[in-house]
């Protein structure tokens, strides 16, 4: 593998925050990589990310107004109403409480993409590590959700499947399904980006000028697309997960 | 089913021909085999794939013809399975990047 090159967000925070990073890592004994530079391209690019959206979301905050919206307003306004109106048609009643976990994936996920198309960054999301490191949050909140909703036992039981005697083939099929799901949801998201930016370099190889941008198009909008995916996806497997006591309440409504 | 037949036979045939080489032990290195089957697992993982997506947008597009009210639900569909065949595809991109690097 060549060494990658350094970019000049990772180089100021490897000036910067290289020691602390070693020491921070040594308490963990994890060895880095390169001791020298121990923050790699996408941890530096993800941190990167994470502070647009802080100083973005403080700004935005200090400029709400119910009478006179500004653009920035009404773009996370059209977000938030898409978001809601995916999860409760996804995951029931009870999807709304859903929508600030998935938001923020989205947003990230969003923002890690965008940030690829820019000519001295690099997009984190075409790294395994991070698609599976949001893959696995994702894993781990409907799961959470799904015990939160019907309990720990009730959540286990209903992996068997509708009935009792199917549960010894159910249970495994369910148990590596689930499993899957991390997978599929992580290498979807990295193949996307990093087979994006392939080809954007075999053409930029072949054909210096004017065809590239026709594939960084296509990025553009693979990167919205696989954002909606992401989040649709982790919104079809929390409707899955947490089926709440809806029965009764459906009884009740219908006249 | 006859056209199906002809191209199981064909491809027994290249098989056929293949299998001299392997039977020299100097033909072809570990590192040649795993560039060759890279090359043709992806060809077929995305011709299936088309076929797969040409599918679903021929579905989508009658639907949308045959009931333009249930254009936005239909398109919605649309969205979703393409983007799931084409992850299907990329999973076979991935193996390859990891065998061949």
């Amino acid at each position: 593998m060549p060494p990658e090159h350094e970019l000049w967000f990772t180089k100021i925070l490897n000036d910067v925050l290289g020691g602390a990073a070693n020491s921070l890592l040594e308490t963990l004994h994890i060895h880095a990589e390169n001791a020298a530079r121990p923050i790699p391209n996408y941890v530096a690019q993800e941190i990167l990310v994470a502070l647009i959206i802080v100083v973005t979301f403080s700004v935005l905050r200090s400029m709400l107004s119910m009478d006179k919206p500004g653009a920035l307003q009404h773009f996370f306004e059209i977000f938030h109403d898409f978001t809601k109106g995916q999860a409760e048609e996804q995951a029931g009643h009870h999807g709304h409480a859903f929508v600030p976990m998935v938001m923020t994936i989205g947003i990230f996920i969003l923002l890690c993409n965008l940030i690829g198309l820019i000519p001295s960054f690099e997009a984190p999301t075409q790294n395994i590590q991070v698609t599976l490191g949001c893959a696995f949050i994702a894993f781990l909140y409907y799961n959470l959700q799904g015990v939160k909703a019907m309990g720990l036992a009730k959540y286990l039981w209903h992996f068997t499947g509708p009935v009792w005697w199917l549960a010894p083939l159910m249970l495994p099929i369910e148990l590596f399904s689930h499993i899957a799901r991390n997978m599929s949801l992580s290498v979807r998201l990295y193949a996307n980006m990093f087979a994006g930016e392939q080809v954007f370099l075999v053409f930029l190889h072949l054909v210096p000028v004017g065809i590239p941008v026709i594939f960084l198009g296509l990025h553009l909008f693979v990167a919205f697309l696989q954002t909606y995916i992401f989040m649709l996806m982790t919104l079809i497997y929390l409707g899955g997960a947490a089926h709440h006591e809806e029965h009764a309440e459906e009884e009740a409504h219908t006249p | 089913m006859r056209k199906a037949l002809t191209i199981s036979f064909l491809a027994i045939a290249l098989f056929m021909i293949a299998s001299p080489a392997s039977a020299q032990g100097s033909g072809m290195s570990d590192k040649a085999v795993a560039y060759i089957a890279a090359a043709f697992g992806m060809a077929i993982a995305s011709a299936i794939c088309g076929l797969a997506q040409a599918k679903a947008t021929a579905a989508a597009c009658e639907g949308m013809a045959r009931n333009p009210g249930a254009s936005d639900a239909i398109r919605f569909a649309l969205i979703l399975g393409l983007a799931l065949i084409e992850s299907l595809a990329l999973y076979t991109l991935v193996i390859v990047f990891v065998k061949v690097g």
